[in-house]
C-alpha cells in the first residue's frame, strides 16, 4: 500500500548555487515594499515629525506595527504575506551565511495517488489471535500503521477488539523481531545459542533438501487463514506431511464431546445475544474462552434493554471475568464441575421431568447419584441448583449452558461436554444459542495429535519438523524439547527468536500480519482479507511463500510468485464460486477490499440436535479433597504469545488489577490457614516439581483452588517480556488422553519469603460511597432511578456557555464488561507510554483511562463492579482553577483541555482532582522508546515531554478531524461521527460519545432520559460531563438497596458540604 | 513595686557590651564551630548535588506518585517557611508592643527567617516538573498572546506572599544591621573589613539625624512587616484550603497554620539560641534564662492554639456529615498515616506541657529537648496534612501510599545543610545580638533605684 512511499528526503545544500542566488532576486523584486504611512497628527520622533527621508528609510525596514495583524489597511501587509516573506528570509538568510544550512524536505519523490500528508487512510483487515477473528481498519498515517480499529462491518466481530487485538500492532515494531532468517548451529557442534544469518536462498535450499527427505511433519498453531489451510493441503499432498495443529488452549474437549453426543466433531458457534438465561461452568467467555470479544458483544446485547436484559449464573473455579458479570456467582473447585451439570440435569430431567430425557432410566439413575449435588458444592443455598435449574427451565429453548477453557481441562472434560450438551438438548437451546450450523472452523487444536506427534518424534518418525506460529518448547518444556533433538530438521517459522527457535536448525522469520496479504474465516463462511499496510520492515517472508518454495508445491496456488497472487488465486478459484458471486473477480476483489469481509451469521433456529448420553452412565461426583490446581490463560497476555508488548504487560489484570506478573491466587480463608499475606511466596509441588511462587489473596475464591496465570515466565520473548512471572505450563500434565491444566491435586505451604506484587488499585471496596451504583432487576422495575441518590445542587455563580457543540460521554456500567480492550486502544491512540513494574508500585502508571474494580458483599462471596474511569471534563473543572500557569483550560466545547507546553508541572491539578485522572511524566518516558517503536506513535497527539500533566481529552484529535471533514462537506456534524478511541473498540458499546447540546443525539438522550444515568460525586458539583448508568444485577435474591439505608438518612439533614 | 530582672546580666557597660557582641566576629573561629560549618557544608554540597540529580533526570525520583501529588517538597517548604515566622514575630510584632526582652534575640530570630525563607524558597521552584520554566508564574509581559498567569490559583498568591515577605524580612533585617555594621566598621582593624564593613553600614555616622531616620524607618517597617506574619503562612494555608479535597478544604487553616508557624518558629529559636549560648558563652548574659523562659511561655501557647485545632477539625469534620471529610480525619488518626498522627499530636500538644511548670521553662536541657520535638512535630504536621489527605481520597479506587526515596531523605536532611552553613556563617560575619538595641536596655545611666522607667 505504501510502494511509493519513501521517507522524508534531507537534501543538504550548503553551497550558494546558481538557483539560490537566482531565487533570492526573485523574492526580493517580488516583496512588496512596505510603506510607513501613519497617522501625521502622532509623532515619536523630530525626524518623524520632519519627515527627514532617512527616517522615511527606516520606517519602511522596520515593523513598528505588529505584523500579525489578521488584515492590513490598504497598503499594508497582510498576515500571510508576512509569514511567506518571514519563510523566504529565513531561507535566504541561511544561505546567505553558513549557519543554518538549507535543508530541503521532499516529502514524496513519487506522491502516491491516495496519501495526503497528515490525512490517515484506515485499511481493511484482519487479525486471528490463535482463537478468535477481528476484522480491522488498519489505521495508516504516511505509509505506516499506527492503530487497529475495529471493522464494523465484519459480521462476526462487528467493530469491536480486544485489548490484545489492540495491542498486535505494536509487535510489528517490536525491536526483538527477528530482522533475517537465520541458522542455528547447535548441529554443526557448535553452543546452541550460535545462529548465523542467512540469504532466503541458502535457507530454502536446505530446507527443500530436508522436505525431499520424507517424514515430514507440519506443526501449526491454529490457521483461520483459508489460503494457508490449502497452502498447507497443497504442501501435505505434494510431500506427504503430516500437519498436526496445537495450541496449549485448544477447545479440544468441545470438539470431542459434540462428537461424542452428536458425531459430529465441530466447535459450535454460540449466540449469547438470544439467551434469556446463560449458565457458564468456567467457560469465562466474556474474559478469554473461544471469542470472548464477539460474546461480549452478544452479551451486551442481551442485555442493554434492561427490562428484558439476560440473567447470567456462573459457577467459577477461579475469579474470573465472566464471574465477576455474573448475576449469580458460585465459586467451586474443578472437580465439581462434572457435580454442577449432573446436578442441572438431574434437577431438569428428573425432578422436572423435562425432555426425552425423562424417559431414560438408565440415565436417570446414573442422574440420582447427583440428587444432592447442591450439599455436594457446599453451597450456603442448598437450593440454588434448583433455583438455577427453574430458570433455565422457565426459559428453556433460548437459555444457554456453556463450560469450557482450561479451567474445565482435566479428565472429566470430556464428560463435562458431554453433560452440557445433554443439558443444552434437553433445554431445546441446541440450534439455537448454540449453532451447530456455523461452527468455529479455525479451532482444530488437538491435543492427542500433539502427543502422536511427540511420539513419533521420539520414535525418529520425524525427520523434518516444521513449526509455524506456535512456541511448543515454552509451553511443553523439556518434554518437548527433548524430543526435538531427536529430529533431524527443525525448520521454525515466526517473528522471534523465541524459545523453540533457538532449538531449531532454521529460522524462518514470518511477516508481521501488517505486512503480508492474507485472509481469515471466523465462522463458517465468514470471511475477511487481510491487507498489508506497511513495507515489510526487515527481510522476512509469508509462511504462503515458504511453504510453496520448500514443497515445490505444483498447484496453481503453489505456483504464484506473491502472496498476493496467492491470497487472490485461492479467492478466485476456491472461494468466489461458493459465496455465490456473480460478477467478475476483479469487481468482486475490489468491493472485498474496500469491505473487507464477507458473510454473515446464520440467524435461523436449527433444529435441536438428540445428545447421546451413554457416556454419562457410569458419571459419580467427584469428592476430591485438599488443593487444586487451576491453570488459566488472562485477558492481557492470553497464552503468552504477545509477552513481548509493554501494554499488555502493563494492563492490570481486570479482576486483580496486578500488573508485570503472576501468581498463584488463593482464597482468604487458606492464606489465613497458612499465615500467608499478599505478595508471600509459597511453595507449590506437585508430583515432582516444587516451584516457588507469590500468592494472591483473592476474595470470592474456593477454600481449596491455587488459581495461577499462564502465559508469563517467558526466557526467550525479548526484552520486555523476559523473566516476568513464572511459566505455570510447568505444571500443565500431559497423558494421552490429553492436556491437563485443572483439578490436579497440589501441596502447598509458605515458602517463609516475600515477594511484591505491583498492583493498580490498593483498596478494593467503595467504603459505602455512591460510586458505581447498582440496583437488582427488581428494584429497577419498581424505580428506574434505583439507588441514585439525587442532590439539591445549587450554585450561585454563571455557567459556562456552549453555544457550539457541548461533548460529553456516558458509560453504561450495566454493559460494560471489564474486558479493558478501552485501556489499550487508549494506549494506541494517545502515545501513551509504559512504565514498568518498579514505577507501578510506585504509583506512576499512565493510562488515561483505567477501569476501577470494587468487591462487594460478603469477601468469601464478593461480586464485583466495574467502572472505567477518565477525565470527567468537568464542567466546574477544579484542575483548572488551582493551575497557576493556566495550563489547563475550558474549551467552549466543554473540553477540559490540556496544554502541554504551558504546563510547569505543579501538579496542583491532580491534587485537586477528586477522580484523579491526571497523569503526570515523573521522568521522559519518550526517552524509552526504541527507534523502530516510535513508529507505532500517533503523529496526531503531542508526545509529552518530562515534567508536564497529561490525561484524558476525549480524543480531541477524533473530534478535530471529523469537524474538518464536516466543515470541507459543507454539512452539520452528525451525532457518531466523532468516535473516541475507546468507544470505537468497545466490544459492549457501554461507551456512547458525542454533543448534548444536539437533543437528537444518543448520548443528549441518555443523558436527559435515562433514569439510570448518574454523575461520579454528583455532590461535588464538578459538573462532570461524563456520565454513568447504573448497573443491574437480574438476582431477585438479593437486595442491594434498602428503602433506608444509612446515606439517606444522613443526607436529609441537607449537609452535603 | 516587684523590680524586673534585668534584661542583660553581669552589670555590663556599654563597651562590654560592644566587646561581647562583636567577639565572634572579630576573632578566629573555635574548633566547634569549624567542626558544626564542615559537616553542614557537607550536607549543603550533598544538597546541592542531590537537586542537580533530581533537576536532570526528573521529580520521579522523589516519592510523589499519584494520587500523591505533593510530597517531601512541599511538606519541608512549609515547615521551613513556617520557621520564619518567629523572627518577624520578634522583631516586629513585639517591637511594636514595646517588648524589650526581644532586643537580644531579635537580630538570630530574624537571621534564621532569612534563611529560613530561602531554604523554604527553593522547593516550590524545584518542585515542579521543568524548574526551567519557572518564571512563567510570573506575571511578565510576553508576546505569547499575551498569555497572562492565573490569578485565582493559590499557587500564584503564594509566589507573590513568599516573595513579598522574603523581601521585607530581609530589608527590615538588614536595616536593622546599619548601626551595628558602623560599630564593626569603626572597630576594624584592617582595611579590608572596614571596607566590606563600610559599604555594609551604608555610611552610616550615628548623628541624630541618622538615628531619627533610621527610628521612624525601623518602626514603618516593623508596621508593614506585622501583617505579613499573618499573611504568609495564612496564604501558604491556602493552598490547602482553597483547593477542594477533605482535610484540606478548611476554614480554619488560616489561623491554625499561622499559630503553627509561630509555634514552630520559637521551636527552632529555641533550639538555635541554646545552641549559640554554647558556642558562644558571652552571649549567655545577653540572651538570658529569662528571654528563653518568655518564649517557652510562648511555645506553651501556641502549642495550646494547635491542638485545640487538631480537635477543632475532628469535631467538625464529625459535625459537617461529610462522609469524605469523616473519613479524612479517621484515616488520619486510625488509617495506615497513624503514626505520623500521633508523632504530630505527641510532638506538638503534648510535649510542651511540660512548660507548665517554672523549673522546665527555665531549664537548658529540657527546653532544648521540647523545641526539637517541636520541630520534629511541626514538620509531621505538614506531612499529615499534605500526604494523609492526598493519599486516601474520594475514589478507594485511587487510594495509594507514598513512595519515600532516597531522594526524599536527601532532599529534607539536604536542606538543614543549607540552612545550618548560612546560619553558622551568620553568627561569624554579623553581630549575632543587636548592639544598637541592647544599650538602651541597660541600666547604664539610668536610675535604678526609682524615678522615672525606661
Amino acid at each position: 500500500m505504501s510502494e511509493n512511499h519513501q521517507d522524508h528526503d534531507h537534501n543538504h545544500d550548503h553551497d550558494h548555487s546558481p538557483e539560490i542566488e537566482a531565487q533570492k532576486r526573485e523574492i526580493l523584486s517580488k516583496r512588496p515594499k512596505p510603506t510607513a504611512g501613519r497617522d501625521e497628527r502622532y509623532w515619536n520622533s523630530l525626524e518623524q515629525w520632519g519627515k527627514d527621508p532617512e527616517f522615511q528609510k527606516l520606517a519602511e525596514q522596520e515593523f513598528l506595527t505588529s505584523p500579525l495583524q489578521e488584515e492590513d489597511k490598504a497598503d499594508g501587509w497582510a498576515r500571510r504575506e508576512f509569514l511567506k516573506l518571514m519563510g523566504a528570509s529565513l531561507a535566504l538568510g541561511s544561505a546567505g551565511c553558513l549557519r543554518r544550512p538549507v535543508q530541503k524536505i521532499v516529502p514524496y519523490a513519487k506522491q502516491p495517488e491516495e496519501i495526503t500528508l497528515g490525512q490517515a487512510l484506515n485499511y481493511s483487515s484482519t487479525w486471528f489471535d490463535g482463537s478468535e477473528t477481528f476484522g480491522l481498519l488498519v489505521k495508516t498515517r504516511e505509509g505506516r500503521p499506527i492503530k487497529y480499529e475495529g471493522h464494523p462491518q465484519h459480521a462476526f466481530s462487528r467493530g469491536a477488539l480486544s485489548a490484545r487485538a489492540q495491542a498486535h500492532l505494536l509487535s510489528c515494531y517490536d525491536p526483538d523481531r527477528l530482522q533475517a532468517p537465520q541458522h542455528n548451529l547447535q548441529k554443526e557442534g557448535r553452543a546452541n545459542a550460535e545462529t548465523v544469518s542467512v540469504t532466503w536462498g541458502q535457507l530454502d535450499e536446505k530446507v527443500r533438501a530436508a522436505v525431499a527427505n520424507g517424514g515430514v511433519t507440519l506443526l501449526t498453531g491454529q490457521v483461520a487463514s483459508p489460503t494457508l489451510r490449502q497452502m498447507i493441503k497443497d504442501f501435505q499432498t505434494e510431500t506427504r506431511a503430516q500437519h498436526i495443529v496445537w495450541e496449549p488452549t485448544n477447545p479440544e474437549s468441545i470438539a470431542l464431546g459434540q462428537e461424542a453426543s452428536y458425531g459430529t466433531k465441530l466447535v459450535p458457534s454460540y449466540r449469547f445475544d438470544r439467551a434469556q438465561v446463560i449458565v457458564s461452568v468456567d467457560a469465562d467467555f466474556l474474559g478469554t474462552w473461544l471469542t470472548p470479544t464477539a460474546f461480549n458483544k452478544q452479551f451486551a446485547e442481551g442485555r442493554r434493554n434492561v427490562e428484558g436484559m439476560s440473567e447470567l449464573v456462573v459457577f467459577d473455579s477461579h475469579y474470573s471475568l465472566t464471574g465477576a458479570n455474573a448475576d449469580k456467582r458460585f465459586k467451586i473447585k474443578p472437580s465439581q464441575q462434572l457435580t454442577v451439570v449432573m446436578g442441572l440435569l438431574y434437577e431438569v430431567v428428573v425432578k422436572a421431568g423435562h425432555s426425552s430425557f425423562a424417559a431414560n432410566t438408565e440415565f436417570k439413575e446414573a442422574l440420582s447419584a447427583f440428587e444432592n449435588a447442591g450439599a455436594l458444592l457446599g453451597f450456603s443455598d442448598p437450593k440454588a441448583l434448583e433455583k438455577v435449574a427453574q430458570s433455565l427451565l422457565k426459559a428453556k429453548g433460548q437459555s444457554l449452558v456453556v463450560a469450557g477453557g482450561t479451567a474445565t481441562q482435566n479428565q472429566d472434560a470430556l464428560l463435562l461436554q458431554v453433560a452440557v450438551n445433554a443439558l443444552n438438548s434437553a433445554l431445546g437451546n441446541d440450534g439455537y444459542t448454540v449453532v451447530y450450523g456455523q461452527s468455529q472452523v479455525a479451532l482444530t487444536g488437538s491435543h492427542q495429535a500433539l502427543h502422536q506427534l511427540v511420539d513419533d518424534m521420539m520414535a525418529g518418525k520425524v525427520k523434518t519438523l516444521l513449526i509455524h506460529s506456535v512456541n511448543p518448547v515454552y509451553y511443553l518444556g523439556d518434554w518437548f524439547a527433548t524430543a526435538l533433538t531427536k529430529v533431524e530438521t527443525v525448520i521454525y517459522t515466526g517473528s522471534h527468536m523465541d524459545e523453540t527457535a533457538i532449538k531449531a536448525d532454521f529460522v524462518a522469520p514470518d511477516h508481521h500480519s501488517v505486512e503480508t496479504w492474507g485472509d481469515s474465516e471466523a465462522l463458517t463462511g465468514i470471511y475477511a482479507i487481510q491487507q498489508p499496510t506497511i513495507q515489510p520492515m526487515y527481510d522476512t517472508r509469508s509462511i504462503l511463500l515458504g511453504l510453496s518454495q520448500w514443497g515445490k508445491i505444483s498447484s496453481a496456488l503453489g505456483k504464484a510468485e506473491s502472496d498476493y497472487e496467492m491470497v487472490r488465486i485461492y479467492w478466485k478459484d476456491r472461494l468466489l464460486s461458493s459465496l455465490g458471486f456473480k460478477g467478475s473477480f476483479e469487481d468482486f476483489w475490489l468491493d472485498l477490499l474496500q469491505k473487507g469481509s464477507v458473510g454473515a451469521l446464520k440467524n435461523e433456529r436449527e433444529s435441536v440436535r438428540t445428545a447421546r448420553v451413554e457416556k454419562l452412565y457410569g458419571a459419580k461426583p467427584n469428592k476430591q479433597e485438599g488443593f487444586e490446581l487451576l491453570l488459566y490463560p488472562t485477558v492481557q497476555l492470553g497464552q503468552g504469545e504477545l509477552s513481548n508488548i509493554g501494554w499488555l504487560q502493563e494492563l492490570p489484570d481486570p479482576i486483580t488489577k496486578i500488573v508485570w506478573d503472576n501468581y498463584a491466587s488463593i482464597s482468604i480463608a487458606t492464606a489465613e490457614k497458612l499465615g500467608l499475606a499478599e505478595g508471600d511466596k509459597v511453595e507449590v509441588g506437585m508430583n515432582d516439581l516444587r516451584i516457588k511462587v507469590p500468592v494472591h489473596i483473592q476474595p470470592g475464591l474456593h477454600d481449596d483452588v491455587v488459581a495461577m496465570a499462564l502465559g508469563y515466565g517467558r526466557t526467550r520473548a525479548g526484552r520486555i517480556g523476559n523473566g516476568v512471572g513464572f511459566n505455570a505450563y510447568n505444571l500443565m500434565t500431559h497423558t494421552q488422553g490429553g492436556c491437563y491444566f485443572s483439578g490436579q491435586s497440589l501441596s502447598m505451604k509458605s515458602a517463609k519469603e516475600k515477594y511484591t506484587l505491583a498492583n493498580v488499585q490498593g483498596h478494593h471496596t467503595m467504603e459505602g460511597r455512591a460510586i458505581v451504583i447498582e440496583a437488582t432487576l427488581q428494584e429497577y422495575l419498581k424505580d428506574k432511578s434505583a439507588g441514585i441518590h439525587k442532590h439539591k445542587i445549587f450554585s450561585i455563580w454563571p455557567h459556562h456557555r456552549y453555544d457550539g457543540h457541548k461533548w460529553a460521554m456516558s458509560v453504561d456500567l450495566n454493559v460494560c464488561t471489564g474486558c479493558s480492550a478501552c485501556v489499550v486502544a487508549c494506549q494506541s491512540e494517545n502515545n501513551i507510554p509504559i512504565v514498568g513494574k518498579k514505577y507501578v508500585l510506585q504509583g506512576r502508571e499512565m493510562h488515561w483511562i483505567r477501569i476501577d474494580r470494587y468487591y462487594t458483599g460478603n469477601p468469601s462471596e464478593a461480586e464485583t463492579v466495574f467502572q472505567p474511569v477518565m477525565c470527567q471534563h468537568c464542567d466546574n473543572a477544579p484542575c483548572e482553577t488551582v493551575c497557576p500557569v493556566l495550563a489547563t483550560v475550558h474549551s467552549n466545547e466543554g473540553l477540559n483541555e490540556m496544554v502541554y507546553n504551558r504546563c510547569v508541572g505543579t501538579r496542583y491539578c491532580v491534587n485537586n482532582c477528586p477522580y484523579k485522572v491526571r497523569r503526570y511524566n515523573w521522568f521522559n518516558y519518550r526517552k524509552t522508546l526504541e527507534k523502530s517503536e516510535a513508529l507505532a506513535l500517533n503523529p496526531e497527539v503531542t508526545v509529552r515531554t518530562r515534567g508536564v500533566m497529561e490525561k484524558c481529552t476525549f480524543c480531541v484529535q477524533r473530534i478535530k478531524t471529523a469537524k474538518d471533514t464536516a466543515k470541507q462537506e459543507g454539512r452539520a456534524l452528525k451525532d457518531g461521527e466523532v468516535k473516541t478511541a475507546c468507544q470505537q473498540t468497545c466490544p459492549t458499546e457501554a461507551i456512547v460519545f458525542g454533543d448534548v447540546n444536539d437533543p437528537k443525539s444518543r448520548v443528549a438522550q441518555l443523558f436527559k432520559e435515562d433514569p439510570r444515568s448518574y454523575s461520579l460525586l454528583e455532590e461535588f458539583h464538578a459538573a462532570p460531563a461524563v456520565r454513568y448508568m447504573t448497573k443491574i444485577r437480574n438476582n431477585s435474591e438479593r437486595v442491594i438497596n434498602a428503602p433506608h439505608h444509612q446515606h439517606h438518612e444522613e443526607a436529609k439533614k441537607g449537609d452535603h458540604a | 513595686m516587684i523590680k524586673r530582672n534585668p534584661l542583660v546580666l553581669g552589670n555590663k557597660t556599654l563597651k562590654d557590651v560592644s566587646d561581647d557582641i562583636c567577639a565572634p566576629v572579630e576573632s578566629m573561629p573555635s574548633g566547634g564551630w569549624l567542626a558544626m560549618f564542615l559537616s553542614a557544608k557537607a550536607l549543603f554540597i550533598y544538597y546541592i548535588i542531590s537537586i542537580g540529580i533530581l533537576i536532570s533526570t526528573g521529580i520521579g525520583l522523589l516519592g510523589v506518585n499519584n494520587p500523591i501529588g505533593w510530597g517531601t517538597m512541599i511538606v519541608t517548604f512549609v515547615f521551613w517557611i513556617g520557621i520564619g515566622h518567629a523572627g518577624t514575630l520578634i522583631s516586629a510584632i513585639l517591637f511594636l508592643f514595646r517588648q524589650k526582652w526581644r532586643t537580644s534575640v531579635a537580630r538570630t530570630a530574624e537571621a534564621m527567617t532569612v534563611f529560613a525563607v530561602m531554604t523554604a524558597g527553593l522547593f516550590p521552584l524545584l518542585h515542579t516538573g521543568r524548574p526551567w520554566f519557572d518564571y512563567w508564574l510570573l506575571p511578565y509581559p510576553n508576546q505569547r498572546g499575551p498569555l497572562w498567569t492565573n490569578f485565582r490559583s493559590p499557587l500564584l498568591w503564594d509566589v507573590f506572599a513568599v516573595s513579598t515577605y522574603a523581601t521585607v524580612s530581609m530589608v527590615f533585617w538588614y536595616i536593622g544591621l546599619i548601626p551595628d555594621f558602623a560599630t564593626l566598621r569603626d572597630r576594624a582593624q584592617n582595611k579590608t573589613r572596614k571596607l566590606i564593613y563600610g559599604i555594609l553600614s551604608m555610611g552610616w555616622r550615628g548623628s541624630s539625624r541618622d538615628w531619627s531616620h533610621y527610628e521612624m524607618l525601623y518602626l514603618l517597617l516593623a508596621g508593614l512587616s506585622t501583617p505579613l506574619v499573618l499573611s504568609v503562612h495564612t496564604i501558604v494555608s491556602f493552598d490547602f484550603a482553597v483547593s477542594n479535597l477533605p482535610g484540606w478544604h478548611t476554614t480554619i487553616f488560616p489561623p491554625y497554620f499561622v499559630a503553627g508557624a509561630i509555634f514552630s518558629g520559637f521551636g527552632m529559636v529555641i533550639t538555635l539560641m541554646t545552641l549559640v549560648r554554647m558556642g558562644f558563652p558571652q552571649f549567655k548574659d545577653y540572651i538570658t534564662i529569662d528571654h528563653m523562659e518568655v518564649m517557652n511561655k510562648i511555645i506553651m501557647t501556641t502549642g495550646l492554639l494547635v491542638g485545640y485545632a487538631y480537635a477543632s477539625e475532628m469535631f467538625i469534620a464529625w459535625y459537617s456529615g461529610n462522609p469524605y471529610e469523616r473519613y479524612a480525619f479517621l484515616n488520619r488518626a486510625l488509617g495506615p498515616y497513624a503514626w505520623s498522627y500521633w508523632i504530630m499530636v505527641s510532638c506538638n500538644v503534648l510535649s510542651p506541657q511540660i512548660f507548665w511548670f517554672k523549673a522546665a521553662r527555665r531549664s537548658i536541657p529540657v527546653m532544648f529537648v521540647v523545641s526539637i520535638f517541636v520541630n520534629i512535630g511541626m514538620w509531621f504536621e505538614r506531612f499529615v496534612i499534605t500526604v494523609t489527605s492526598l493519599h486516601r481520597d474520594f475514589l478507594p479506587s485511587n487510594w495509594g501510599m507514598y513512595g519515600w526515596s532516597w531522594m526524599d531523605t536527601s532532599i529534607l536532611v539536604g536542606s538543614f545543610g543549607m540552612f545550618f552553613t548560612l546560619f553558622l556563617l551568620y553568627l561569624r560575619l554579623f553581630p549575632a545580638v543587636s548592639i544598637a538595641e541592647v544599650k538602651p536596655v541597660l541600666h547604664v545611666g539610668k536610675d535604678v533605684k526609682g524615678g522615672h522607667h525606661g
